[in-house]
């Protein structure tokens, strides 16, 4: 639906401080007094700390002061679950220890290199990087897991105590390694594998991803003029990261107080806490304001990554392509942490089958623990990696078949209320399934004919050499919106109305975090649009939890969805308020998804959703079959958003997930050996240039209206990653007749590959 | 200690020189000019770069000794006013802008080669905009405000 606002692509609010350098990112505040901390990481994987000599480092001069574990009042933090100490090493306090979870056991073990001994803060940064080097650590080296089917053997050093479970997180498991466990249970798999006409199986290698966003984490601590400790940073979910931060220091909520400025990027990757609880604990202590910057190592080595997995998949399909049954494996390296996998995992389970109706499902899917930089959250939260399963048997099963993929597609989609494995049918009619198949197969050269859809020749074009080979191929994704498994999704607005006889300002208040997407002025329009207010009129509040409640998190696509129908609520009542004669005329609102349920433990049945996301991508591919490199003359990404209300931003969105797509399944290989990152800089972790991208993208936009939308709207911005890496694969495969079942597709792969099959 | 005099935007700066040190450590650490960003530790990302005498440099690797004598240029500098200079206009009017940390080392670069080469060729652009990582756009719209960059200033030489 659109609207004078909603619909139109509006220039962002922050374009012009952004393009003239005045926007001020979290690295970028100087306060009057202002120190500076370093950290110390342990840079080894798995190791107990049997003591921290910090005497050397308290006596250089300009050393303000050295925390350690026996500063940290709780020394334990983590978005699902608190398993991570802040600064590991022996407990302060052992009465207080006992009483985190776990009994406090095991917050002396670094358990991968990221983990963090000691926090120095100082009169300068490089006096505080000085005195990080004068610190001494005794550490009693511990044998490293750095592969999670390692983790599983019986004879596997356990990583983790026992921690006892939580009834809101079933799935944390904490069996041995293994952190989480998921499954489905469906029909008789190996009832159906014996009908079969055409069984499909394979291993695949899904590789970790690493962000890069470009802004390294950052922010800057002090204690407000209200007593509250205050930290200025990026993040996704402020209130979230308040919560964390409040836990650590033994705070009541209020007592703290998370600011976030323009932030420089995030992907999920700003999920996890990162400088939050040193910077409050240290300013807490001090009363000054102290400032914290990672380096881009610092950041590679201390935030979580994309989940590598490792997968076993077996489908089968009757003769003319009825999908008959899906079996798939799967095993995750968690890391060090849980940080949010549990969640992540839930996702890839419901991922991995694809949107397709499949009578028999077998499905495990396991989170497991090693000595590698912990697997988190990262745009489409385990949907990228179940979707590059299910589409690579889609495909493999087509090929099989000597069927064309999009009729393959066509023929087992779901459609009204056919059942998701999960035992319920997508919440709205999902028309967005097949809309985005056809339109992204179209732009890449798919044709309908008398015998159905078909894919274009791919011949040599005049002037290839003999080695270029040209294919195409595509790959079909839905993910889910908003937060899952019977959590009520929950986000927050008010709006005042400011004026006399007429409406002068209107002032929104929302949590919702910038990392770029553009969310404040997608607010902004949607404020105007709600009041019938000129934009001009309407300003938005900074992101603090001292003004606001919370709005959730910045992730799973929600934000778009939640706060905008947060907003309609606020505005109708402000607007009430208003000709009640209220002034200012200020008006809260809550809104509530509609529910969803946790999936059964045993047979993954329930309806863990209330939205869903649907997208294809489709793309051409030429291979130099004598260097290994690949070019893509055209991929084409389609994707259904309900109502796109900033279609500027929008395409941003599509433009920009696709290519990190594109870099996850080609040029970004994330290496690990025994627990040690290989690739910590930007010129050994390869993230897509400009000479990268293909020639054209197209990005197209299909509007079906979400039913609770805002203005019909669904979430959008995971979606466009999502099926690349598969898509890839397919016309990898359609050019040079081989299936490359692990990623990144990097020159040495592809060449591998080739010399492998002549 | 010795010091280093350079003028900076157009205004005269004096400064001390410490072993080692950057021009983007001094921009962001002693004059608080912080639209200058640092994306990473080894001069890859682009984000740092500045205009010296003309030309696009990472301020990352520059040596502050260098900067002596210089007439140096930051992303502070560009707009006139409420002015934008005509990248900075075209970025925001192609939808460049995502997080924008990638965006002011893009502007100076961009800045700095339609100065010396208003009718710098396609390949030309291409080479420059290669310097920089943007990891939100994926390109397509900075590569479409370089085009509308060129045009808008091409029309007014
Ligand atoms: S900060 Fe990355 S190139 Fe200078
Ligand atoms: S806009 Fe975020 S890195 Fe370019």
């Amino acid at each position: 639906m659109e609207g004078k606002y909603v619909g139109q692509a509006v220039t962002r609010i922050d374009a012009r401080s952004k393009v003239t350098g005045q926007a001020l990112y979290p690295g970028d505040f100087v306060m009057e007094g202002m120190l500076y901390m370093k950290l110390l990481f342990a840079g080894r994987p798995h190791a107990r700390v049997l003591r921290v000599d910090t005497e050397k480092a308290e006596s250089l001069p300009g050393v303000v002061a050295v925390f350690t574990s026996r500063d940290v009042p709780f020394n334990e933090y983590g978005l699902q679950y608190p398993d991570q100490p802040v600064l590991v090493g022996p407990p302060g306090d052992p009465e207080a220890a006992r009483q985190l979870v776990g009994g406090g056991i095991g917050r002396d073990e670094v358990r991968f290199v990221g983990d963090q001994i000691a926090a120095v803060v100082a009169e300068s940064e490089e006096i505080a990087a000085q005195a990080v080097d004068l610190i001494a650590v005794e550490y009693e080296d511990l044998p490293v897991l750095s592969d999670p089917r390692d983790s599983l053997k019986p004879d596997a050093p356990q990583l983790h105590p026992k921690y006892p479970g939580v009834s809101y997180h079933p799935e944390l498991v904490f069996e041995g390694n293994i952190a989480s466990r998921h499954r489905i249970r469906r029909g008789d798999v190996d009832a159906a594998f014996a009908q079969a006409a055409v069984v499909v199986e394979s291993e695949y290698e899904i590789p970790g991803q690493e962000h890069i966003f470009l802004q390294p984490e950052a922010g800057v601590g002090y204690v407000d003029d209200e007593g509250r400790v205050t930290v200025i940073t990026s993040g996704q979910w402020a209130h979230e990261d308040r919560h964390q931060v409040a836990h650590a220091l033994g705070l009541e909520e209020e007592q703290v107080r998370i600011i976030y400025p323009a932030i420089g990027g995030a992907f999920g990757g700003k999920e996890d806490l990162s400088v939050h609880i040193v910077l409050a604990l240290a300013a807490w202590k001090l009363h000054r304001p102290v400032k914290l910057v990672w380096s881009r190592t610092e950041s590679i080595i201390g935030h979580h990554k994309r989940h590598h997995v490792f997968a076993r998949a077996r489908w089968a399909a009757a003769a003319d392509g009825t999908l008959l049954a899906a079996e798939n494996y799967v095993i995750a390296d968690a890391g060090g942490y849980v940080y949010t996998t549990n969640k992540v995992m839930g996702n890839l389970l419901l991922t991995c089958n694809g949107p397709y109706k499949i009578p028999n499902v077998k499905t495990d899917v396991l989170g497991v623990y090693t000595n590698n930089i912990p697997g988190g959250a990262f745009r489409g939260f385990g949907a990228p990696q179940g979707n590059f399963i299910a589409e690579a048997q889609m495909n493999k099963l087509a090929e099989a078949l000597g069927m064309d993929p999009v009729e393959l597609r066509l023929l087992n989609v779901v459609q009204g209320d056919d059942p998701m494995p999960w035992g319920k049918p997508l919440p709205d009619d999902a028309r967005g399934l097949v809309d985005t198949l056809i339109a992204a197969a179209k732009a890449v050269g798919w044709q309908q004919t008398e015998q159905g859809w078909q894919a274009p020749a791919c011949a040599p074009r005049p002037g290839d050499p003999p080695t270029l080979k040209r294919g195409v191929g595509l790959a079909l994704g839905v993910k889910n919106v908003g937060f899952s498994f019977g959590y009520q999704e929950n986000a927050w607005a008010a709006i005042e109305l400011r004026g006399g006889r007429e409406i002068e300002a209107a002032v929104v208040y929302a949590a919702s975090s910038d990392v770029g997407q553009g969310t404040r002025t997608v607010i902004r329009q949607m404020a105007a649009e709600a009041l019938n207010l000129p934009l001009e009129l309407v300003t938005l509040e900074p992101t603090d939890t001292g003004i606001t409640e919370s709005s959730g998190s910045c992730s799973a696509s929600r934000m778009t969805f939640m706060i905008g129908n947060a907003i309609k609520g606020a505005a109708e009542a402000a607007l009430q308020k208003w000709a009640d004669e209220d002034r200012p005329a200020r008006a809260e609102y809550t809104y509530l998804a509609p529910k969803t349920t946790p999936i059964d433990r045993e047979t993954g049945y329930g309806d863990p959703n209330f939205s869903y996301g649907y997208v294809t991508v489709a793309t051409q591919i030429a291979v130099d079959t004598l260097t290994g490199q690949l070019y893509f003359p055209k991929m084409a990404c389609a994707n259904d958003v309900g109502q796109a209300i900033n279609p500027r931003l929008l395409t941003g969105q599509i433009e920009g997930g696709v290519i990190q797509g594109l870099g996850w399944a080609t040029t970004e290989h994330f290496i690990e050996k025994d627990g040690y990152p290989l690739t910590k800089t930007l010129s050994t972790y390869l993230v897509p240039t400009i000479v990268d991208i293909p020639d054209e993208l197209e990005a197209i936009v299909i509007e079906n209206p979400e039913p609770h939308g805002p203005w019909g709207a669904r979430g959008m911005g995971e979606m466009p990653l999502i099926p690349v890496a598969a898509a890839v694969q397919a016309a990898l495969h359609h050019a040079v007749g081989l299936w490359y079942d692990a990623f990144p597709f990097t020159t040495e792969r592809v060449l591998r590959g080739l010399k492998l099959k002549e | 200690m010795e010091s280093v005099t350079f003028t900076l935007n157009g205004v005269p700066r004096t400064v001390a020189v410490e072993p080692g040190l950057m021009l983007l450590d001094v921009l962001r650490d002693v004059l608080h000019l912080t639209g200058t960003k640092r994306g990473c530790d080894n001069g890859t990302c682009g984000a740092c770069t500045v205009v010296v005498n003309g030309k696009a440099v990472k301020s990352c690797t520059f040596p502050l000794a260098k900067a002596d004598g210089a007439e140096i240029t930051t992303i502070e500098g560009l707009a006139q006013g409420e002015h934008l200079h005509p990248v900075q206009q075209a970025l925001v009017d192609a939808g460049a802008i995502q997080c924008g940390f990638c965006t002011p080392g893009i502007v100076m670069d961009l800045y700095a080669l339609f100065e010396t080469q208003p009718d710098a060729p396609q390949q030309k652009i291409d080479n420059v905009l290669n310097r920089h990582l943007c990891r939100c756009t994926g390109y397509e719209t900075i590569a479409e405000a370089a085009h509308l960059a060129q045009e808008r200033i091409k029309e007014t030489k």
